[in-house]
C-alpha cells in the first residue's frame, strides 16, 4: 500500500473529516491511492442509507436538503451531504455553490459536505458520488443524502445510487406533468411537493396524486405505499414528515431484505461500470484513433468497429 | 447650388438611395481600403452596433413619430422632460455627497452643515445596523460605527436629533432590509424631540428589492422583504402623507454592470412590484404612483446612452403608469429622478482625469434632462474623508455646465437628431420587451426569487470585465494611456476601537436599565404582526418606545420570516 | 476517452458583513473558464466556516474576498485556524480592499499571495496555474 493510503484509510474509519476528505480527492481525481483507500474500508461500508433528492430545477433541492439535515441533526443522526453540480462540457470547470444554501450547519460536526463536479460523466452524477458515499458510510455517517443537478437523465442514475430516492417537484415549472419525467414516477420511493406556500400548489398537488394512483395501479410490487409529501423548505416546513418517511423506507427495506438487495445492485453497477470505463480507456489506447476515423469517414460501420476493437483486446490478452 | 425641389426631409427610400450613392462614390473611396479603428463599432454597455451615418430613414424604420413618441415638455409621454419650462426657471437642484457619517459624530457634523446653509441631511448607518444587528453581535465586530452612524436604540437616535430642526428641511435615512425599525426609530425620535412631521420631509430609502439583485443588503427571504417594504409605504401614506417611502437607486445597478435597458427594465418592473403590492392594499394607482417615483439614475460615459436613458426611463415610466395601471394624473404619470455621473466611471489612476470625465457626464445629464437634482460625486474617491478641493470642484463642475455651456437654455436640445431619437426608441423598445419577459415571469419579485436578474447581471459583470481585459474597452489611465510610475493607494477608514467598545458599552448599558418584561412583550407583539400580516410599523414604533433594541427587533422577525441565504446561482455567479 | 487532468479547487468565500459580489462573481467566472472547480461558501463567512469547508472540500486554493476594515484580524485568524487544522499547505489569497501598509502583515501572518482590486483576472488564473504546476511537481517527486 502507497504510504499515504493506509494513513487516510486509518483516520477517516476513526471519523476525521481531513482524511475522509482527502479520500474522496483522491478518488475524485482517479488518484491511485484512492482506490488502495477504497480497499482498505470497503469492508466497514453498508450500513449507512442512501438518500437522493433529485428534481427540476428551481425545485428547491438545496432548502430543501438544509432543513432535512437539520431535522436528523435533531435526532441524533449524522449525515453526509454530496452536492453535485455540473460541469463546463468546455472548460471542465465548475462552480459548485450548493453549500450557501446550507450555511447553518457550516459548523456542526455532525454533518460533513462535499461539492463534486461532474466532470465529464455523461449520466450526470459524477462517478465519484457513488465512491463518496462509501467513505461517508465507512467513516460512520448515518444518512448519506445525495443532490444532484436535476437536469437530463441523471435522475435515473440517483435511483441505482441511492437506496431511497426521493423526486421532488413544484408548482410553477409549466407543465408539471413533463417537469417529473415518467421513468421518474417508477423509480421513486417518496415525492414532495416543495414550496406549499405557491399559486397552483393544491393544483400540482393533485396531479402528483394522480400520477402516483396510475402508478401503483401499473406496478405489482405494492408493497412500499409511495407517500406523497408536501413541504415549504424556505419556511422548515415539511421536514419531519419526510424524515419520518425516509426512516419509515429503511426499516421497509431492512424487512423485506431490499436494503441489502439494493446494496448488492449498487456495488454491482458501480463494478460494472469501472469495467466499463477501464476497458473503453484501454480499447481506445490500443487500437486508437485509426479504426475511429473510418467510422468517422464512412467507411465502417459502429458494430463493425466495436467488434475490431474488442478483437483486438481479445487477442492482445490472449498474446499476454 | 440648387436646391432640389421637393419636400424638406425626403422620403426614405430616396434617402437610402442617396445613402447608397454616398457610400459608393464618396465613403468608400475615402476610405481608401484602410480598416477603420473599430471593428465593429458598439456602444459602451449595450454594445448595439453603431452606424456610421444616422438619417431620417433610420428614425422611420424605427416607427418614430413626433407627437406619439415626444410631444411637448409636462405633457404625457414626458419624453423631452417632466417639467413644463424645463431649467428655464430653475436650474436642478445642485446637491453634493457630503462623505459624512462615515464613523464621525453624526450629530456634529450635521450640526455643521446645518449651520452652514445646508438644508438636507443624509443618515447612513453602519453594516451592524444595515444588516439588523446590534453593536455587540460578535457577527459585527470591526463594523461598528465605520461606514456610517450605529444606531441600536432610540437613544442614539435622541442625541443625535439635537439639532435646529427649524433649519431642517429634507431628512434622508438611507435604510433597507430593517426599514420598519428604522422608520420607527425615527417617528419615535421626532416625537421625544416635539418635532412636527408636517414640517419637514423624511425621505427613507426603502429598496430592498434590488439589494436582493445586487450590493445584497438584505435579510428577510424576498417576499417578506417586500411585505415589510410595502408596510412602511402604505404607513406612510396613509400618516405622514408629506413624506417620501422610497428611492428607487437604479443607479446600483450600475456597479453590479447593468447596461441602459437593463437598468430601466429591472428598476421600473421593481417600481412596479411595489405599485402593486400598495394597490393590493386599497389605494388607487393615482394616490400611490406618486409614492414610488422616486429614482436615482446615473449616466456613464458612453455619452449617447446616458443621453437616451433619461430620456428613455421618463418616457417608459409614463407608459407604464397608463398602459398597465391606467393613471391619469400627471403627478402618477412623471418620473421623479435624482442624475448624478457615475463614480465607476472614474480611475484611480491619474484622478485629475476624472474631472474631465465628471464635467462630460454632468453635461449628459444636463442633456438627458437633470431631473430634479443632479449630484456630483467626488472626483478623486481614494480617500474616504473629502478634500475641501474636491467638493469645491465637484460644486464648480455643475455651475459650469450650467451657466457657461448653454446646454440648459432650451428644452432638450438633441431631440430630433437621427441618432439620439433611434437609440432612445430602440432602449425604450428593447426595455418594454425585457419588463415584459418579467412580468410573464410573475413580476420582479419572481424574476428575483429564481435568479434570473441576478444570473444575467453576473453574466454582465464577467464580459464587461473581459472588455478591459482584453482591450476591447480603451481606459484612460487604467489600460490606455496608463503611467508605469504611478502608485496609488486606497485610504480605507479604519475601525476605531475606542468607538466601538464605548457602543457596545452603551448598548449593554441600556439593556440593563429598560422594563425587559414589557420589551420582551413588545418584542413578542412583533412577531405576532409578523405572523398575521399586520404592519410592521406600529408594532415596531411601541417597541422602539421601549427600547427594544435595532437587533432585538430584527431578530424577532428573524424568528418567524426567516433569514435569506442566496446559493451562488442566486448571486448570479 | 480522454485522459484525465486533475483540476484545480479553489473555495471562494466573503468574510465579514460587505456583501458587495462582484468581485467574486468576476473571478469565479474567469476561474471556471480556465477549467477549476470553484467552491462558494457564501457571505457574511467568520473564519471558523471557512476553515471548516476548506477541510470539507479538501480545496488546494482559499480565497477570500474583503471590502471591510476587519480584515487585519479576520484574516490571521483563519491563516492560523487551517494550520491548526492539518491545512496550512493550502494555498491562502485575499483579494479586495486591502491597503498597501497592511500587506507585510497579512503576509507575515500566512497570507500567501494578495490580488488588490482592479487585479486583471488572467494574472490571478496565471499564478494559480503555476503554483498549482510547481505543487503537483513536488508531489510526483
Amino acid at each position: 500500500m502507497l504510504q499515504g493510503a493506509a494513513d487516510v484509510a486509518k483516520r477517516l474509519l476513526a471519523g476525521e473529516v481531513g482524511a475522509g476528505a482527502r479520500a474522496i480527492r483522491w478518488l475524485d481525481d482517479r488518484d491511485p491511492r484512492g482506490a488502495e483507500v477504497l480497499a482498505a474500508i470497503y469492508p466497514q461500508t453498508g450500513r449507512a442509507q442512501v438518500v437522493g433528492v433529485t428534481g427540476p430545477p428551481g425545485a428547491g433541492k438545496s432548502t430543501l436538503t438544509d432543513i432535512l439535515v437539520a431535522e436528523w441533526r435533531k435526532r441524533g443522526q449524522r449525515v453526509g451531504v454530496i452536492a453535485v453540480d455540473p460541469s463546463s462540457p468546455f472548460t471542465g470547470g465548475a462552480i459548485l455553490g450548493d453549500r450557501v444554501r446550507m450555511s447553518r450547519h457550516a459548523l456542526d460536526p455532525g454533518v460533513f459536505i462535499r461539492s463534486l463536479g461532474t466532470r465529464g460523466q455523461a449520466g450526470g452524477l459524477s462517478r465519484s458520488t457513488q465512491d463518496a458515499c462509501l467513505i461517508f458510510d465507512a467513516m460512520g455517517y448515518d444518512i448519506v443524502l445525495v443532490e444532484t443537478v436535476g437536469v437530463g437523465q441523471d435522475e435515473i442514475d440517483v435511483v441505482n445510487l441511492a437506496h431511497t430516492t426521493i423526486i421532488v417537484a413544484v408548482p410553477g415549472l409549466g407543465d408539471e406533468i413533463q417537469a417529473v419525467k415518467a421513468g421518474l414516477m417508477e423509480a421513486g420511493d417518496i415525492f414532495v411537493v416543495n414550496k406549499a406556500d405557491r399559486d397552483g400548489y393544491d393544483a400540482t398537488h393533485r396531479q402528483m396524486e394522480l400520477m402516483l394512483h396510475l402508478r401503483a395501479q401499473a406496478v405489482a410490487d405494492l408493497r412500499w405505499d409511495v407517500p406523497l409529501l408536501r413541504a415549504a423548505a424556505a419556511k422548515g416546513e415539511g421536514a419531519e414528515a419526510i424524515v419520518d418517511a425516509i426512516a419509515a423506507h429503511r426499516s421497509f427495506l431492512d424487512q423485506e431484505g431490499d436494503f441489502a438487495n439494493r446494496s448488492r445492485l449498487r456495488a454491482r453497477e458501480q463494478v460494472l461500470s469501472l469495467v466499463r470505463d477501464a476497458l473503453a480507456a484501454r480499447a481506445l489506447a490500443m487500437s486508437g484513433d485509426a479504426i475511429l476515423q473510418q467510422v468517422e469517414m464512412r467507411r465502417l460501420d459502429p458494430y463493425a468497429a466495436a467488434d475490431r476493437i474488442l478483437s483486438a483486446l481479445s487477442e492482445k490478452s490472449a498474446a499476454a | 447650388m440648387n436646391r432640389p425641389t421637393g419636400p424638406i426631409i425626403p422620403a426614405s427610400d430616396q434617402i437610402a438611395q442617396e445613402e447608397a450613392r454616398w457610400q459608393q462614390e464618396t465613403r468608400g473611396p475615402a476610405m481608401d481600403g484602410r480598416p477603420e479603428r473599430r471593428d465593429p463599432f458598439v456602444t459602451q454597455a449595450l454594445k448595439w452596433p453603431i452606424k456610421p451615418l444616422y438619417t431620417p430613414a433610420d428614425l422611420d424604420a424605427v416607427g418614430f413619430d413626433y407627437m406619439a413618441d415626444l410631444g411637448f415638455p409636462g405633457e404625457y409621454p414626458y419624453t423631452r422632460s417632466t417639467r413644463p419650462n424645463g431649467h428655464r426657471t430653475d436650474f436642478w437642484t445642485m446637491t453634493q455627497v457630503t462623505g459624512f457619517g462615515k464613523g464621525e459624530d453624526w450629530a456634529k457634523r450635521a450640526r455643521y452643515m446645518l449651520d452652514q446653509g445646508l438644508s438636507g441631511l443624509i443618515l447612513e448607518y453602519d453594516l451592524a445596523t444595515t444588516n439588523g444587528y446590534d453593536s455587540d453581535d460578535p457577527i459585527v465586530e470591526g463594523e461598528v460605527g465605520r461606514a456610517g452612524m450605529a444606531l441600536d436604540s432610540l437613544e442614539d437616535l435622541e442625541k443625535a436629533f439635537d439639532l435646529p430642526f427649524d433649519k431642517l428641511k429634507y431628512l434622508m435615512s438611507v435604510c433597507n432590509a430593517p426599514q420598519p425599525v428604522n422608520l420607527a426609530m425615527i417617528i419615535a425620535a421626532l416625537e421625544k424631540k416635539g418635532v412636527d412631521p408636517k414640517d419637514f420631509v423624511l425621505h427613507i430609502v426603502n429598496g430592498i428589492l434590488i439589494e436582493y439583485t445586487c450590493v445584497g443588503r438584505y435579510i428577510y427571504p424576498p417576499e417578506h422583504g417586500l411585505r415589510i417594504a410595502t408596510d412602511c409605504i402604505e404607513y406612510i401614506i396613509r400618516n405622514h402623507p408629506n413624506w417620501a417611502p422610497i428611492s428607487i437607486i437604479s443607479a446600483q445597478l450600475q456597479p453590479a454592470k447593468a447596461n441602459p435597458v437593463q437598468e430601466i427594465a429591472y428598476s421600473l418592473s421593481i417600481a412596479c412590484a411595489y405599485i402593486e403590492a400598495v394597490l393590493e392594499r386599497g389605494l388607487d394607482i393615482d394616490t400611490v404612483a406618486p409614492y414610488i417615483n422616486h429614482f436615482v439614475v446615473n449616466v456613464d460615459m458612453d455619452f449617447f446612452e446616458g443621453v437616451c436613458k433619461l430620456r428613455a426611463f421618463r418616457k417608459c415610466w409614463a407608459r407604464l403608469m397608463k398602459e398597465r395601471y391606467g393613471a391619469s394624473k400627471p403627478e402618477a404619470l412623471k418620473i421623479r429622478m435624482m442624475t448624478s455621473p457615475t463614480t465607476i466611471a472614474l480611475t484611480l489612476q491619474q484622478p485629475l482625469n476624472n474631472i474631465a470625465r465628471l464635467g462630460i457626464m454632468a453635461t449628459a445629464c444636463a442633456l438627458g434632462g437633470a431631473g430634479e437634482a443632479m449630484t456630483t460625486p467626488l472626483y478623486d474617491e481614494a480617500h474616504a474623508l473629502p478634500a475641501e478641493n474636491a467638493i469645491r470642484v465637484g460644486a464648480a463642475i455643475q455651475h459650469i455646465v450650467a451657466h457657461e455651456t448653454g446646454v440648459a437654455e432650451t428644452i432638450d436640445p438633441l431631440a430630433g437628431s437621427y441618432y439620439v431619437e433611434t437609440l432612445t426608441k430602440q432602449m425604450e423598445d428593447a426595455a418594454f420587451a425585457e419588463m415584459d419577459k418579467i412580468f410573464a415571469m410573475g413580476g420582479a419579485l419572481k424574476a428575483i426569487e429564481t435568479g434570473y436578474i441576478q444570473r444575467a447581471l453576473g453574466r454582465e459583470q464577467y464580459e464587461r470585465n473581459k472588455d478591459i481585459e482584453e482591450g476591447r474597452r480603451k481606459w484612460v489611465g487604467v489600460n490606455h494611456l496608463t503611467r508605469a510610475d504611478e502608485e496609488r493607494e486606497i485610504e480605507i477608514f479604519r475601525l476605531d476601537e475606542a468607538m466601538e467598545e464605548e457602543q457596545i458599552r452603551k448598548v449593554r448599558d441600556l439593556r440593563a436599565r429598560r422594563d425587559q418584561p414589557a420589551v420582551d412583550a413588545a418584542l413578542e407583539k412583533v412577531r405576532e404582526a409578523a405572523r398575521n400580516g399586520e404592519n410592521m410599523v406600529p408594532p415596531c414604533l411601541e417597541a422602539v418606545k421601549l427600547y427594544a433594541t435595532h437587533g432585538e427587533i430584527c431578530n424577532a422577525m428573524r424568528d418567524v420570516f426567516g433569514v435569506h441565504s442566496a446559493d451562488s446561482q442566486l448571486m448570479g455567479i | 476517452m480522454t485522459t484525465f487532468k486533475r483540476p484545480l479547487r479553489v473555495l471562494l468565500a466573503k468574510l465579514g458583513m460587505d456583501t458587495h459580489t462582484v468581485g467574486v462573481t468576476v473571478i469565479g467566472h474567469a476561474l471556471r473558464e480556465a477549467g477549476m472547480e470553484v467552491i462558494f461558501t457564501g457571505l457574511k463567512q467568520t473564519p471558523e466556516m471557512v476553515c471548516a469547508a476548506a477541510v470539507q472540500e479538501d480545496v488546494d486554493v482559499v480565497g477570500i474576498s474583503t471590502l471591510s476594515a476587519g480584515h487585519t484580524r479576520s484574516l490571521p485568524k483563519l491563516a492560523r485556524l487551517l494550520r491548526e487544522a492539518g491545512a496550512g499547505d493550502k494555498l491562502l489569497v485575499a483579494g479586495g480592499v486591502i491597503p498597501e501598509e497592511d500587506k507585510p502583515i497579512l503576509e507575515q501572518a500566512g497570507v500567501d499571495r494578495i490580488f488588490t482590486m482592479g487585479s486583471d483576472t488572467r494574472d490571478i488564473v496565471a499564478y494559480l496555474e503555476s503554483w498549482w504546476a510547481a505543487r503537483l511537481a513536488e508531489d510526483a517527486a
